[in-house]
């Protein structure tokens, strides 16, 4: 399963997914995009690690971290809407602002929030792509010995 | 004395946040992580037992309290409202999860444990503590939807086939009642404009007949599929029996549950009206339902699929409580609710006492069949009595709960005039009462069968009082509540006065009203409930 011209293509893509997903997640305060969908976004990235490299090797660099990574985002995303009980209320938003290169930042909670979202989705989704995988994989390598088999007995 | 109203969410918090670093800590590798998790849900129960009676104590003495999730305006915001019926579930299932959280410590094998069992009891209780305190349609659907996902994950983790198998009907047949569920939610928006429950009960006063019929027939058809009421209950005994019995006892006392109480929330909320104008119906729902499950309880060959057909009958009696809720009767107009609130929580304690006594004796004796079973009130006189204790206030007779709940629910829906649906309650209660004697005599009479699998296997049970304990504690709730029935009742009244207090919940929300809003509920919202009471007997 391990294709040349995928692997070329993940080595180049990838990272550029992974910067197309941050992007999202920061966009999304105020216009479309937000954690949940660049965590979306980063989990096709690692759908493409997997197709070219395989689920195996997929496993090796992610998997250890998948459940952690969404456990992690729920504690985070939680904490944030509880960090609002500070200013008034649960879910409650706190905004600090830092002005940085002339430029007005604004940093608060929902962003928190939103980093603990896109961590849950991106954990969850390895989970689930991974298990796809292997299970996806298993299937071609059985199908390839059969045909195999068969043109074995036709020689 | 004064409470912040943000206070109200910790139920949803505690439980989330504890659970969420469970997960965390879940396949991480270090020594001791089971007893950590194991701990942290520990205290999380226990936490969370403490917050929902204070809460009661608190709405008991006082007013409802709502908050809006981040300080939002009330429609576009989400809504959190406490009273007391709420509290009262809220207390009764942090109590059941307080109890069966030893149970289950003593009984789940490593396995199950090492899966991350203990931290999706903590995501379920999550779940049902959410769907308690919501005051929004939709958030009620997400919550349903969080409860669904803990509850698949906790009768699939072990991953035998006949749980996988009981899993995947279980999610099937409850998704459809969760579609139920989105498409009222979706009519209400798109009819109402709103989501946010108190603003639809104030538009619903104006909205046209067949918009409420469809909202309420679709939110009927959702609830009753998550109470397991009779045309939607076949997801029920093909699942329950499956799981570890630790997980059927918490089922029990919390899934059908929360689809009854959403029932009593919604139903005397959004359209009092209809639940006269519907009585004929839903009486008959509940008796199908009572007469369906006690039957299905006789042809069942094991303990917890005969238990399991109980809770479908015990929950008609429910919906019978839900159908008189509003007939004015000589108590006062409420009683009914009331009496079906005394009911839901007598239920709640018999039925998982029930579940965690035959799911002891299945463990021990390595079989739930009751052809298998026999004799063990020699062995365990303990334990044989209080199941025969548990057994008899489900059927319904003094001095339990079990008791005072029957007597009360006949006598209201006698003064409302409701004498078949009356006759059926007693007939069945009948067929429990052999059915109940059947299984204690098939588990505990007679001669023993066969060993109990410690004994087989040599080893001592150490935590025998871990799995005892939960029960008897249950039972004697039971007792007390069926001896001093007086606190429960003035309890359970208050919060049937508050639940069918429709203005006093608009109040306490208090959505920004349109102009629209305002001419359909002119401000005499200060309607008390015996106001709204007349009002509703003229309809």
């Amino acid at each position: 399963m391990i294709e040349i011209y995928l692997r070329l293509v993940d080595k180049i893509l990838t990272p550029v997914i992974f910067l197309i997903a941050i992007f999202l997640f920061l966009r999304g305060h105020d216009m479309p995009g937000g954690g949940f969908i660049a965590g979306l976004v980063a989990a096709s990235a690692i759908e493409l690690t997997i197709l070219a490299r395989g689920a195996q090797a997929t496993r090796d660099r992610y998997g250890p971290w998948a459940v952690p990574l969404a456990g992690a985002g729920l504690t985070i995303a939680v904490g944030a809407a509880l960090l609002g009980m500070y200013n008034g209320g649960f879910f409650r938003s706190i905004w600090l602002e830092f002005s940085m290169a002339g430029e007005k930042l604004k940093f608060g909670t929902p962003q928190l929030f939103d980093l603990g979202v896109m961590f849950v989705v991106v954990g969850m989704a390895i989970t689930y792509l991974l298990r796809l995988g292997e299970a996806a994989e298993a299937a071609v390598t059985e199908q390839t010995r059969l045909e195999r088999q068969r043109e074995d007995r036709h020689r | 004395m004064s409470l912040h109203p943000t206070v109200i969410t910790l139920p949803v918090a505690i439980p989330l946040l504890l659970g969420a670093v469970g997960m965390f800590l879940q396949f991480m590798q270090f020594p001791r992580r089971l007893q950590i998790q194991q701990t942290l849900v520990g205290v999380g129960v226990l936490v969370n037992l403490a917050v929902t009676v204070f809460l009661l104590v608190f709405v008991l003495n006082g007013e409802p309290v709502a908050y809006q999730m981040g300080l939002w305006t009330p429609p576009f915001g989400i809504t959190v409202y406490l009273d007391a019926l709420s509290a009262i579930m809220l207390v009764m299932v942090a109590l059941l999860s307080v109890l069966i959280f030893p149970f289950a410590l003593a009984t789940i094998d490593s396995e199950r444990a090492q899966l991350g069992f203990f931290p999706m009891m903590l995501f379920l209780l999550m779940g049902a503590n959410g769907a308690f305190l919501t005051g929004d349609l939709f958030n009620l659907y997400v919550f349903y939807e969080v409860m669904l996902m803990a509850s698949f994950v906790l009768l699939t983790v072990g991953g035998t086939p006949s749980q996988l198998n009981g899993g995947i009907r279980y999610v099937v047949l409850n998704l459809v009642g969760s579609m139920m569920l989105l498409l009222a939610a979706g009519v209400t928006y798109g009819t109402l404009g709103t989501l946010n429950m108190a603003h639809i009960a104030v538009r619903m006063n104006d909205a046209p007949y067949l918009v409420q019929a469809m909202i309420a027939g679709l939110l009927l058809i959702a609830f009753g599929a998550k109470a397991a009421v009779f045309p939607v209950f076949f997801w029920l005994p093909s699942s329950y029996h499956t799981p570890h019995p630790a997980v059927t006892a918490l089922f029990s006392g919390v899934l059908t549950k929360v689809g009854m109480y959403s029932m009593y929330r919604v139903f005397p909320l959004f359209f009092p009206w209809l639940l006269n104008q519907w009585q004929p119906l839903l009486m008959t729902i509940a008796g199908l339902t009572m007469v369906v499950g006690v039957l299905g309880a006789f042809a069942q060959p094991t303990i917890r699929r005969l238990l399991s057909f109980h809770i479908i009958s015990q929950i008609g009696y429910m919906v019978m409580g839900l159908a008189v809720a509003m007939t004015p009767n000589p108590y006062g107009i409420g009683f009914g609710l009331a009496l079906a609130i005394l009911f839901l929580v007598h239920n709640q304690i018999v039925k998982t006492a029930l579940l965690l006594g035959g799911g002891a004796v299945e463990l021990e004796m390595g079989t739930g069949k009751l052809n298998e079973l026999g004799g063990l009130v020699r062995l365990k006189p303990l334990q044989a009595t209080v199941f025969f204790i548990a057994a008899f206030s489900l059927a319904g007779f003094p001095p339990t709960s079990g008791f005072i709940g029957k007597l009360g629910l006949l006598e209201v829906t006698f003064s409302a005039g409701q004498w078949a649906i009356a006759g059926v309650s007693v007939f069945v209660s009948l067929l429990t009462t052999m059915s109940m004697i059947r299984l204690w005599q098939y588990i505990f009479w007679g001669k023993p069968h066969r060993q109990p699998l410690t004994q087989r296997r040599q080893t001592a049970p150490n935590y025998a009082w871990m799995t005892v304990a939960p029960v008897i504690a249950l039972v004697a709730l039971s007792l007390t509540l069926g001896l001093v029935a007086q606190p429960a009742l003035d309890m359970v009244q208050t919060a049937a006065n508050q639940a069918i207090d429709r203005a006093a919940y608009v109040k306490a929300v208090g959505p920004t009203l349109t102009e629209q809003d305002l001419r359909i509920a002119p401000p005499e919202w200060g309607l008390t409930a015996a106001s709204q009471a007349t009002e509703l007997a003229g309809r």
